[in-house]
C-alpha cells in the first residue's frame, strides 16, 4: 500500500478544512529515517487516534506537531511540512514557545514537577509572564475543573503533587496543559501507566475536552481508540497505512495490513 | 526424542555434586562471594581499627591533661598568670605605640636616611668590585721596601677601577648635581689605607644624625610617653618574675614526682611478673628505693599568695602611670599609620585597664586546692582559646583557634567553590554542546590530579604575591582587609582548597542535574517555557538536594585537606580577630589538619602533646562523619520520583 492511497483516504475523510495538515512528511533521527511521506489532515474539535505497533512512528509524528522533538539532537523533518492553521510550524521565523502554548502535550508517564499542585498548574502561566495573582488563581481553578480534578484537590492545593494517585497526577498534567489554553492537546499514550478505573476517568475527560480542544491521542489500546476517537490513523513501519473515521476503520478496514493488525495477526 | 528411554537414575545423577578437590567442597560461586565478603569485611575492619587506635591514644589525654591542669593550679602558675595577662596586653599595646612613634619620626629622618644608606650601599659595591686592586695596594703599603713608584702605580690602577665602578653605579634621585660630583670624586679615590672615611659620607652621616636629633626633639613628648608606658610595668614584672620562679620550681618538683610514681609503678609491675625470686627481690628493692616525697603544695603556695597585697597596691599606681603616659601621647599622629595605631591603642586601653584593676579580686577568689574535675579537662580542650606547646611555663591544648581556622577556611573555600562548580555543572549539563562537554569535563576532573603539595607551591609563589600586590592597588582600598599584611593567609588557602573541591562538587552536582528526569524538562518545554526558564525553574530546583549533597562532600574534602593549609594558611595559632569583618579572611591561621601534620612527628610518643593531637584527630573524624551522615540524610530525604 503506497502513501498516496493513504492520503486519498485522509482527504476523503476530512469533511471540513483541517486545522492541522501534515503534508508528505519525512522524518529522521540523524541518519535513521522513521517517517515516510506521511500525509493527513486533523480536523478541529475532534479526537484523532494514532494506532499501530511499537516503533511505527506514531509517537514521533505526535512529537513533531509541537516540535518537542527539537530537544533531541539530530531529530528533524527532512521533507514535507506540517501546518497549523496554514502556518508552517517549521518555518525558520516561527516562535516555538508560542507554538507550544498553542499545542499542549500530555505524556505517557505522568510527570508533575516535584512542587505543589497549585504551582504545577500555575507554572505554564508563570513562564508566560503572568503576574496577576488573582488571575493565576482563577486560571488554576478553571484548569483543574476542566480536568475534573478540582473537587478532589481543592483542599490541598499547596501540598506536593507527588502525593496524588497516578490517575490524579495524570489529570493534573492535563490541567497543567489546559492552563495555557492551547488549541490542540497531544496525548502520548496518556493511560499507559494507569489502572482501568483511572483510565476510564481520563477517557471520560477526553470526551468532555473535545468540545473545546482538538485532541490527538496515541494509543496502543484499540478499544480505547474506539471509545474516545472520531478518526483513527493506522501507522506501520513509519508509513500512514490507513486513516478514516474510527467506526469505518475498525468495522471495514480498507487495507489488508490494517485488518491484520486489528485482528491481532500482526504487531 | 531419544531413541532409547534412559533409566531415571542415570538422568538425575548429575544433581549430586561430584567429589571435589582434597575433599573440600569448593563451589566457585560461593568462592567468589566469599572473596567479595572478605574485601568488604577488610574495609570495615580497617575503619574500626582506625577508630580504635584514635580512641586508645586520644582518651588517655583527658586524665593526663587533668593532671597537668591540676599541677598548674596547685603550683600557683595559674595565680601568676592573673598578673601575666595584663602584662601581655601591655606589651601588645606598647609595640603599637612604638610603631606609631617610629612612623612619625621617620617623616623627618627618612630622607636623610635614604641619602646616607644609598651612599653606603654604593660604597660597598664599589669596594667589592675593586677588591683585588685594593688588596694589592694594602699589600704594597704593608711591605716595608716597596719602591714608591710601584705603590703609586697600584694606587693609580685602583683609582681607575674605582672611577669605572662609580660610573656603573645608578644613584637614586636624592642627590643634587654638586653632591653627585663629590660622590664621584670621593668614591673614585677610595684607598684602603685612608685614615678617614670619604668627606661626603661624613657629611651625609652628620646630616642624618642632625635630622634624628631634630626628630627626637620634636617628638620628645611622644617618646617620653612611650617610655613611661613601658616603665609603668617594671615593679609588676619584678614581682611577677619572683613568684613565677617559685611556682615553676614547685611544678617541676611535681612533674618529677609524677614521673617517679610512674617508674615505681612500673618496677612493682615488673616485680610482680618477674620469673625468678631473685629478680623479683631486685625489682622490689629498686622500687622501694624510689623515694616518693609528697609535695607540700600548701607550704609552697603560701609565699606566692603572700605577694598579693603588694601587687594589689601596685595596680592603682600602674593604672595612674599608664593614664598619665597616655595623656602625653598626641591625639593625632603625624602620619596616617601612626594615627591608626594610636586610635587602636586608645580603643583597647579601657579594656586593658579594667583587666588590670580586676585582677587582684580574681586572685583573692582563687583557691590553690580547688579540684579540677575530669570534665574540665575536656572542656578546656574543646573550648580553650590557647594552643601553646613546648612552653617553658605551661602547655595549653585548647582547640578553638585551630577549629575556627579550619572552619573559616572551609567557609571561604565553599563560598568560592560552590557558585563556580554549580555554575559549571549547569552549563555543562544543560547548555554545552557535546563537543564542549567532552572538553570541559576532563579538564575540570584533571584538577583533581594535581598533587596538593604542588597547589601549595602555587599558593606560596603565585597566589600569595598576587593577593598582596592586588591589595596594594590604590582604587581597591575599599575592600575590607586591604592592604593585606600577610602573603599566606586564610583567603589564599581557601582559594586553593576551592580549586581542589571544585572537581568533586562539579562532578556530583552534574550528576544531580543529570539525574533530574528528562520528563520534567519535556513537560516544562511543552508548556512553552524557554530553555533558561526550564533550567532555573524546574531542573535546578529538582536537583537541589543532590547539589546540597555535593556541597557537603566537597566540604568534607576541604576540612580534611592538609597539605595546602599547612603550606599556605600562614600557621599562626590564634583565634582570628573578627573585628576586621570580612577582612578577617586575610589573616593567617592554623588548622586541625595542619597542626597534626606539623607536630605529630616531633612529639614524644605518649606525652600529653601526643595525646592532644590524637584528640584533634578524633575531632576531625567526628566532623567528617557528621558531614557524611548529613549528606546521606539529605539525599534520602529529597529523593526524586523515578520517571
Amino acid at each position: 500500500m503506497s502513501s498516496s492511497s493513504a492520503s486519498t483516504a485522509a482527504a476523503s475523510s476530512a469533511t471540513t478544512q483541517p486545522l492541522l495538515k501534515i503534508n508528505e512528511v519525512d522524518f529522521a533521527y540523524g541518519a535513521r529515517q522513521t517517517l515516510f511521506g506521511v500525509n493527513m489532515g486533523i480536523a478541529q474539535r475532534e479526537v484523532t487516534a494514532f494506532i499501530g505497533p511499537s516503533g511505527c512512528g506514531k509517537s514521533t509524528l505526535l512529537r513533531c506537531i509541537n516540535r518537542i522533538n527539537d530537544m533531541i539532537e539530530g531529530a528533524r523533518i527532512t521533507k514535507g511540512n506540517i501546518t497549523l492553521g496554514n502556518v508552517d510550524i517549521n518555518h525558520p521565523d516561527l516562535d516555538v514557545i508560542a507554538l507550544r502554548r498553542k499545542v499542549g502535550m500530555v505524556f505517557q508517564k505522568y510527570n508533575p514537577f516535584p512542587r505543589s499542585i497549585f504551582e504545577n498548574v500555575a507554572y505554564g502561566l508563570e513562564v508566560a509572564g503572568m503576574k496577576n495573582k488573582k488571575l493565576i488563581a482563577e486560571t488554576v481553578e478553571r484548569s483543574l475543573r476542566s480536568a475534573t480534578l478540582w473537587e478532589e484537590v481543592k483542599d490541598r492545593l499547596h501540598e506536593s503533587a507527588l502525593g496524588l494517585s497516578g490517575g490524579q497526577q495524570q489529570r493534573l498534567c492535563i490541567a497543567r496543559t489546559l492552563s495555557v489554553r492551547p488549541e490542540v492537546v497531544l496525548m502520548d499514550e496518556p493511560c499507559a501507566a494507569l489502572d482501568p478505573i483511572a483510565t476510564a476517568k481520563i477517557e471520560e475527560l477526553i470526551h468532555q475536552l473535545k468540545k473545546d480542544y482538538t485532541i490527538v491521542i496515541v494509543t496502543h489500546n484499540m478499544e480505547q481508540a474506539v471509545r474516545v476517537s472520531d478518526k483513527t490513523a493506522f501507522f506501520y513501519l513509519g508509513k500512514l497505512i490507513e486513516f478514516n473515521n474510527t467506526m469505518t476503520l475498525f468495522s471495514t478496514p480498507e487495507n489488508e495490513q490494517t485488518e491484520r493488525y486489528l485482528s491481532g495477526r500482526m504487531g | 526424542m531419544n531413541e532409547e528411554k534412559p533409566s531415571p537414575s542415570s538422568d538425575f545423577q548429575g544433581l549430586i555434586k561430584p567429589p571435589s578437590f582434597l575433599g573440600l567442597r569448593v563451589d566457585r560461586q560461593s568462592l567468589i562471594k566469599h572473596f567479595f565478603t572478605g574485601s568488604a569485611a577488610v574495609t570495615i575492619l580497617t575503619l574500626f581499627l582506625i577508630m580504635y587506635s584514635l580512641l586508645k591514644e586520644g582518651t588517655g589525654f583527658i586524665p593526663t591533661y587533668q593532671f597537668e591542669l591540676k599541677v598548674y593550679r596547685q603550683a600557683g602558675l595559674e595565680f601568676c598568670d592573673f598578673i601575666q595577662k595584663p602584662l601581655t596586653e601591655n606589651t601588645a599595646l606598647l609595640s603599637k605605640l612604638n610603631r606609631a612613634v617610629n612612623a612619625d619620626t621617620a617623616t623627618l629622618t627618612q630622607k636623610a636616611q635614604v641619602r646616607r644608606d644609598a651612599l653606603f650601599l654604593a660604597k660597598g659595591r664599589v669596594e667589592e668590585k675593586t677588591a683585588r686592586l685594593r688588596e694589592a695596594v694594602t699589600e704594597a703599603v704593608e711591605t716595608a721596601n716597596t719602591p714608591p713608584e710601584k705603590l703609586a702605580q697600584a694606587r693609580q690602577a685602583l683609582n681607575e677601577a674605582n672611577a669605572k665602578a662609580v660610573g656603573e653605579e645608578a644613584f637614586p634621585d636624592v642627590y643634587s648635581a654638586e653632591e653627585r660630583r663629590q660622590i664621584a670624586s670621593d668614591l673614585g679615590t677610595l684607598q684602603p689605607d685612608a685614615a678617614e672615611p670619604p668627606a661626603i659620607i661624613k657629611t651625609l652621616s652628620a646630616e642624618f644624625a642632625e635630622q634624628d636629633r631634630i626628630a627626637k626633639e620634636k617628638y620628645a613628648g611622644f617618646l617620653e610617653a612611650v617610655e613611661a608606658f613601658e616603665e609603668a610595668t617594671e615593679p609588676i614584672v619584678e614581682l611577677h618574675d619572683g613568684i613565677a620562679e617559685l611556682a615553676k620550681s614547685t611544678k617541676e618538683a611535681a612533674v618529677q614526682q609524677h614521673m617517679a610514681e610512674d617508674a615505681k609503678a612500673q618496677l612493682l609491675a615488673a616485680a610482680e611478673s618477674a620469673k625468678t625470686p631473685e629478680a623479683k627481690a631486685n625489682f622490689q628493692k629498686e622500687a622501694d628505693a624510689t623515694s616518693l616525697e609528697a609535695i607540700d603544695y600548701k607550704g609552697k603556695i603560701e609565699p606566692i599568695v603572700a605577694k598579693l597585697p603588694e601587687y594589689e597596691a601596685m595596680v592603682p599606681t600602674y593604672v595612674a602611670a599608664i593614664k598619665a603616659a597616655m595623656e602625653k601621647v598626641p591625639q593625632k599622629g603625624e602620619t596616617k599609620e601612626s594615627t591608626a595605631l594610636i586610635n587602636e591603642v586608645r580603643k583597647q586601653l579601657p579594656k586593658h585597664l579594667t583587666h588590670a584593676e580586676e585582677s587582684p579580686a580574681l586572685m583573692k577568689a582563687w583557691q590553690w586546692d580547688k579540684p579540677i574535675p575530669m570534665v574540665q579537662a575536656l572542656t578546656a580542650f574543646l573550648f580553650g582559646g590557647d594552643w601553646i606547646t613546648n612552653s617553658s611555663w605551661q602547655d595549653f591544648y585548647g582547640v578553638v583557634p585551630l577549629l575556627t581556622g579550619s572552619l573559616l577556611i572551609a567557609v571561604i573555600a565553599l563560598v568560592i567553590a560552590l557558585p563556580l562548580s554549580v555554575g559549571a555543572a549547569i552549563y555543562t549539563n544543560q547548555f554545552a554542546s557535546p563537543r564542549e562537554q567532552e572538553l570541559i569535563k576532563p579538564f575540570i576532573e584533571f584538577i583533581q590530579a594535581i598533587p596538593s603539595v604542588v597547589l601549595g607551591f602555587i599558593g606560596i609563589s603565585v597566589v600569595g604575591d598576587l593577593i598582596k600586590e592586588t591589595s596594594n592597588v590604590a582604587w581597591l582600598q575599599w575592600i575590607p582587609g586591604f592592604p593585606v599584611q600577610e602573603r599566606l593567609n586564610m583567603f589564599n588557602a581557601g582559594l586553593l582548597l576551592a580549586l581542589m573541591a571544585i572537581p568533586t562538587m562539579f562532578s556530583l552536582a552534574e550528576d544531580a542535574i543529570q539525574n533530574v528526569p528528562r520528563a520534567f524538562s519535556e513537560a516544562s518545554e511543552a508548556l512553552g517555557a524557554t530553555k533558561l526558564q526550564t533550567v532555573f525553574r524546574v531542573i535546578f530546583p529538582a536537583s537541589l538536594s543532590g547539589v546540597f549533597a555535593a556541597m557537603l562532600l566537597g566540604l568534607g574534602r576541604i576540612i580534611g585537606e592538609t597539605m595546602v593549609v599547612l603550606l599556605v594558611a600562614g600557621n599562626r595559632i590564634a583565634i582570628p580577630d573578627f573585628s576586621d569583618g570580612i577582612g578577617t579572611v586575610f589573616q593567617p591561621a592554623h588548622t586541625l589538619t595542619g597542626i597534626i601534620a606539623q607536630e605529630l612527628g616531633e612529639v614524644s610518643k605518649g606525652s600529653s602533646h601526643w595525646q592532644a593531637l590524637f584528640m584533634v584527630g578524633i575531632l576531625l573524624f567526628t566532623i567528617s562523619l557528621l558531614i557524611n551522615f548529613v549528606s546521606r540524610k539529605v539525599v534520602k530525604r529529597f529523593q526524586l520520583p523515578k520517571i
